[in-house]
């Protein structure tokens, strides 16, 4: 496999003769980088330019001057042909050939290469498992045959198949219902963890460019980059009031499910285990303000919370009336969920436990609301 | 009513016209069918010549074949150049018309897709837009063919070394002969059918892709088979 080069636009600019500089589709001085194998997403309203700036990574579009670099090579210098075929492509409309079969289709540029046909076949194969269809049941269909979602994965399967370094992706999700492109979007993620490709990902849906995006570049009509960096500094501050607007007055609760469990400083929680002395719980619960004890197992997985108010000066610590040991989070818990859940629940404070469910500290609502203040984390 | 015992003396005589019926509506199918193609080519990403192409093979369309048979002869005389000719500029219009819209039919995703994959524009024509133009251009064939096969009898005007089998037509109708008018009618339409039928088998073994196509638009496909595909989905944990 090769390796992911990484992606630079320098002071591009595109301008379209006799227009001024805010006419749709132009660029203006346009100069980011994306490191090799992360996922850039460019984002903004339509007219924005975000189309044109893809087009010209692989040329489909020259650039009126300025210079876009993959690893340390001037596109420009290349011939056209050779770098289009190192590049992969996905669009929107899909674009597969309809006179050719799924397997066909995959090895385009495979055979544009001058590969074998045995060789093409077993690369169809490979890639066709690696987008989740099985090849022995689509190999030999052809595009007419396919659902929308199923077209699609041929089409990212397509773009995969002389293993570029760089691939473009435009609007790719944007014809497939939300239940569908939900799912494609996961599948696009669990694949690029796999092959870590450095991915120019276009969109007009913000959700959608915070989500698949390791960067997200927000850029105005006009072409002019409003804002670039991670998804959560974009959502955390915003630039400029346009990008303010543009990731919406509910961009809090979207950095929220940005965030998870294990990237906030646990409080540390008063427990006790079932059928210890009682007196010394509630002793050391008294002095905690939470006014919960956690009554743990002897492998200190929850068993249930007790109000200090109810737990007897002496005798053993008995679980059996204690309120359910709930919500549970694990370190993946988005923010978002774990804000959600503790809403929900009698005690203020979520139980985070380890991969064997032993108990490793509190999560407040307090501490959420702390870490999305403005200026934190 | 029809003389079946002439016609049995005749069968030889029937079988060497419609091989000449046969061998001039394919040299005129086969001639107009290379120009065409070659113009079309040329033509397809020209918008001046192509109104120009088209608009040509359209007035040639509209003069009366008699005339045109009847204008070439003292130039070409009596040759079979003189029946070939007409035959031939007529399949132009039909031939142009097919070709230009199978090619206008491809979808400007799927060339885009063709572009970005590195697809010269030589091999992007060869590979991609003339397959995809094929069930319409074949279309054309069938109806160049047919309209072509009709025409070849009306070159029996020419005399009687042309005119495939319509050269019984014109003997019959001289002699007020019905059986020979039916011997040269029948059969020409037999034929014109037997090509049509050999051409949509022809097709559809070139374009399996097409014959495949759901009569209802895509898009709404995404019920059963998505569902059924996902069955089989990998998954990577978180």
């Amino acid at each position: 496999m090769s390796t992911a080069e990484r992606l630079v636009f320098e002071h591009v600019t595109k301008r379209y003769p006799g227009t001024g500089k805010n006419y749709q589709g132009a660029v203006e001085d346009l100069t980011l980088e994306v490191p090799a194998g992360k996922v850039c997403v460019l984002v903004g309203p339509s007219g924005c330019g975000k189309t044109t700036s893809l087009k010209m990574v692989n040329r489909l579009i020259e650039p009126t001057s300025g210079r876009i670099l993959i690893g340390e090579t001037d596109v420009a210098k290349q011939d056209v042909i050779a770098l289009r075929r190192g590049i992969g492509y996905v669009i929107q409309q899909v674009g597969l050939f309809p006179h050719q079969t799924v397997a066909e289709n995959v090895a385009t540029v495979p055979r544009l290469l001058g590969w074998d046909e045995s060789r093409r076949r077993a690369r169809a194969g490979e890639l066709l498992e690696l987008v989740g269809l099985d090849p022995a049941r689509y190999a030999d269909r052809y595009p007419s045959a396919l659902s929308g979602g199923e077209r699609q994965r041929v089409g990212v399967a397509r773009a995969l198949a002389a293993d570029p370094p760089v691939l473009l992706m435009d609007e790719p999700f944007g014809a497939v219902d939300p239940i569908v492109r939900e799912r494609l979007q996961n599948e696009l993620l669990n694949l690029q963890e796999r092959i870590a490709r450095t991915i120019l990902f276009v969109t007009h849906d913000i959700d959608e460019a915070i989500k698949m995006g390791d960067l997200v570049a927000v850029l105005q009509v006009g072409g002019r980059l409003a804002q670039f960096g991670s998804p959560d500094e974009i959502l955390a501050n915003p630039a400029s009031e346009f990008v303010a607007r543009f990731v919406g007055a509910d961009r809090g609760l979207k950095r929220l499910a940005l965030s998870r469990v294990a990237d906030l400083t646990l409080q540390t929680a008063v427990t006790a285990r079932a059928g210890t002395d009682a007196a010394d719980a509630k002793r050391r619960a008294s002095a905690d303000p939470l006014p919960y004890l956690l009554v743990v197992d002897e492998r200190d997985r929850p068993l249930g919370w007790l109000d200090q108010r109810v737990i007897p000066e002496s005798g053993a610590l008995d679980p059996t009336d204690a309120t359910p040991a709930v919500p549970v989070f694990d370190r993946h818990t988005t923010l978002k969920d774990a804000l959600s859940m503790l809403l929900a629940t009698d005690v203020q404070a979520g139980i985070v436990v380890d991969a064997a469910g032993a108990v490793r500290g509190l999560v407040t609502a307090e501490m959420i609301a702390e870490r999305m203040r403005p200026g934190a984390g | 009513m029809i003389d079946w015992a002439w016609i049995v003396d005749h069968l030889d005589d029937l079988a060497g016209r419609a091989v000449q019926h046969f061998v001039l509506a394919s040299i005129a199918v086969g001639v107009g069918f290379l120009v065409s193609m070659g113009l079309a080519i040329i033509a397809v990403r020209r918008a001046r010549l192509r109104t120009i192409l088209v608009g040509a093979s359209g007035v040639l369309y509209t003069i009366p074949s008699l005339a045109l048979f009847a204008a070439l002869v003292p130039i070409t005389g009596l040759s079979l150049l003189t029946a070939v000719i007409p035959l031939t500029l007529y399949t132009l219009l039909i031939f142009m018309r097919n070709i230009l819209a199978g090619l206008d039919g491809v979808a400007p995703e799927v060339l885009e897709a063709a572009d970005a994959m590195g697809y010269s524009g030589g091999t992007r024509l060869l590979r991609v837009e003339l397959p995809l133009a094929l069930p319409l251009i074949v279309g054309g064939l069938r109806l160049a063919s047919v309209s072509t096969i009709g025409l070849v009898t009306v070159s029996g005007i020419l005399g009687d070394r042309f005119g495939g089998l319509g050269f019984f037509i014109f003997e019959g109708y001289r002699r007020s002969f019905p059986t020979e008018i039916w011997l040269g009618a029948v059969p020409s339409i037999a034929l014109a059918i037997a090509v049509d039928l050999l051409l949509v088998a022809l097709q559809r073994r070139l374009s399996p892709w097409a014959s495949t196509l759901p009569s209802a638009g895509d898009g709404a496909g995404d019920g059963s088979g998505e569902g059924a595909g996902s069955a089989r989905q990998p998954r990577l944990a978180g």
